[in-house]
């Protein structure tokens, strides 16, 4: 039942042909574009040209027609971890590493304390850092749906993806060696099913859609509440919003007060 | 994280590298320049002691690799359309592809052939030798430049992580570069004489020692200003950058190590030792510096090089962007 009303939500995307025809490793499309002088087509050759002058506009990957984002109302949050072991099962994840990681921010001095939750995940940003370094284009955002992928068939698990990352949500996956980090559930939203998290979350904390339609619930919902997104100022311009965070970290505490942020990798000593 | 392999091939394609660029400059410059007829020897040494590092570095690179067997991916994943993309690992894969090949071709000209080979072969070998040197040295000019910047361009290109996202740091890595790149020089140099009783040829030995200790004496205050001006960038910055240069002030993780190891023993002793008897030879006019103090002064140097190195690599992923 529940299932039902949430598969509405989400209007199934294309699913990708394979080999997708829109991957762009390298972005050079995009690279010669910004490159736009002739002089500098001159010389990637005319074969370069040629493709790129027979390359539709559609292909670019800056906008993409759905632009799949996740909204977390942290007011129905309940830090049960429920999503990060419905995203572990999902994705064969081995122990030890996540996709989703429930964080939790303990505060203050008793009587007066509180316990909030934060759920992480990729957010695949609009402005991804993590592909700008990839060196074999082996990450790349899917122009289909905006969805921040790792393409298996490339990737080499240099991991300079996840220095670049600023939310280090991505890691080496120690059973496959390749980078891995969460995929939004590709393979169930091109299937027009909801993620795995957002499918288990106990307190329909998670709405998941297409950022793109105005009609879509998560739509409405960005637009008649206030959300924030997570170290906007990275530039990243990340597609996982969240209502109700607290911002409160052992870096920015008040004097005397008391912060601490546990995370799946433990209580951190490690900012950022 | 990374972390040894990276910081090890950060070390020695630093190191690597400015000894060729160093070896290929005195080449080019020839015996009219400070190290007289003594030329040949300094460059051969930094023939000898530059491609070898930066390969082995570049073989932690790629054995650190989740998939090391698909290294080349980063050239040829899209080979035909575009070879160069944006990522910095992949220019530095186009840098290091022809730094290793003509980096062993400009060390093979340096090796004494007639002596291994006795014949026609050996003649042969010798004669292409000679005429390959110059040319080989010319590109080995800008393709050591620019494999002692890659070091920094790697780290320096993600803003996730404020310590290294910083042109200050390009500067310091390249400098530190050259400077350990002499400091092999030196120390190859200490071992491999023989003084046999020339008198003539000594006084060679100690100008050439001169040469380098003067250059090796800038490029450290050079590093030491590089050093106090990342600080002062930091301090009159805000949020990011400005935690993260904690892990190197009082109380940080790497403060120690930074202050003692790299400040200290990689930076201020060495500079002191230099300047002293750089100054003794402008008063006295001779250069003589005792055996134990020409091998500890470049060791010192190499040692600083290799905490350099780590501090930024581990300094810089135990910080990141301030908040959540
Ligand atoms: S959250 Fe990190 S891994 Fe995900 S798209 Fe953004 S930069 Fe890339
Ligand atoms: S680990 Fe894979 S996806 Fe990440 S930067 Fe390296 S090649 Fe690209
Ligand atoms: S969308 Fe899928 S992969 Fe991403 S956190 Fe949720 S369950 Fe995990």
């Amino acid at each position: 039942m529940r299932d039902e009303q949430q598969l509405d939500r989400v209007p199934p995307a294309e699913p990708p042909a394979v080999p997708d025809p829109d991957h762009d490793p390298s972005g050079r499309r995009q690279f010669l574009k910004k490159l736009g002088g002739s002089a500098a087509l001159a010389v990637t050759g005319a074969a370069a040209v040629t493709s790129l002058q027979a390359e539709p506009e559609a292909n670019e990957q800056v906008e993409p027609d759905v632009q799949y984002g996740m909204l977390i109302d942290l007011r129905r949050c309940i830090g049960c971890q429920a999503c990060s072991i419905a995203c572990k099962s999902e994705a064969y994840l081995p122990l030890g590493v996540f996709c989703n990681g429930t964080a939790s921010t303990e505060k203050g001095h008793y009587p007066h304390v509180s316990r909030s939750f934060l759920p992480r995940l990729c957010n695949h940003c609009s402005t991804p850092h993590c592909t700008r370094v990839c060196p074999t284009g082996a990450t790349y955002k899917r122009p289909q749906d905006g969805i921040v992928v790792v393409d298996q068939g490339i990737c080499i698990g240099c991991l300079y993806c996840a220095q670049a990352c600023p939310y280090t949500v991505r890691f080496l996956n120690p059973v496959t060696r390749f980078a891995d980090k969460c995929d939004f559930c590709a393979h169930r939203v091109s299937q027009g099913v909801v993620p795995s998290c957002v499918n288990t979350c106990q307190g329909r904390a998670r709405i998941f859609g297409d950022l793109n339609d105005p009609e879509s619930e998560i739509s409405k919902m960005i637009a008649t509440n206030p959300v924030t997104v997570l170290r906007r100022a990275m530039g990243t311009e990340p597609n996982v919003y969240y209502i109700d965070v607290d911002f409160a970290d052992e870096n920015l505490k008040r004097p005397g007060e008391y912060v601490r942020v546990t995370t799946h990798q433990g209580s951190r000593k490690k900012r950022g | 994280m990374w972390t040894w392999p990276i910081y090890g091939y950060l070390f020695l394609a630093g190191t690597g590298a400015g000894a060729t660029a160093i070896s290929a400059v005195v080449l080019m410059r020839g015996a009219g320049g400070a190290f007289g007829p003594r030329y040949f020897d300094v460059a051969r040494l930094g023939a000898m002691i530059g491609p070898l590092p930066v390969i082995i570095g570049t073989g932690f690179l790629i054995f650190e690799l989740g998939r090391p067997f698909r290294a080349f991916n980063i050239m040829t994943s899209n080979f035909w359309f575009m070879p160069l993309n944006p990522s910095p690992m992949n220019f530095g894969g186009w840098m290091l592809l022809p730094f290793g090949i003509f980096g062993v071709l400009y060390m093979f000209c340096f090796m004494p052939w007639s002596r291994w080979l006795p014949g026609v072969r050996g003649n042969l070998l010798d004669a292409w030798s000679t005429k390959l040197r110059g040319p080989l040295a010319m590109i080995m000019v800008p393709l050591s430049v620019a494999t002692a910047i890659y070091t920094a361009v790697l780290l320096g290109a993600v803003p996730a992580r404020p310590l290294w996202n910083s042109p200050v740091m390009w500067a310091l890595f390249t400098v530190s570069a050259f400077s350990t790149g002499i400091a092999a020089i030196m120390l190859g140099q200490r071992l491999t004489y023989r003084a046999n009783g020339d008198r003539e040829a000594e006084r060679h030995f100690h100008n050439s020692g001169y040469a380098l200790t003067v250059a090796d004496l800038v490029l450290i205050a050079f590093e030491l200003m590089i050093i106090a001006l990342f600080f002062m960038a930091a301090y009159f910055s805000y949020g990011d950058v400005r935690y993260a240069i904690q892990v190197f002030l009082s109380g940080g993780e790497m403060a120690g190590l930074f202050w003692v190891g790299l400040v200290g023993i990689g930076l201020l002793v060495p500079f002191c030792i230099e300047a002293f008897f750089v100054l003794r030879k402008m008063r006295t006019g001779s250069f003589r510096v005792p055996y134990a103090v020409e091998i500890v002064t470049p060791l010192a140097i190499l040692v600083g090089g290799f905490i350099l190195r780590y501090v930024i690599v581990i300094g810089g992923q135990i910080t990141g962007p301030v908040g959540l």
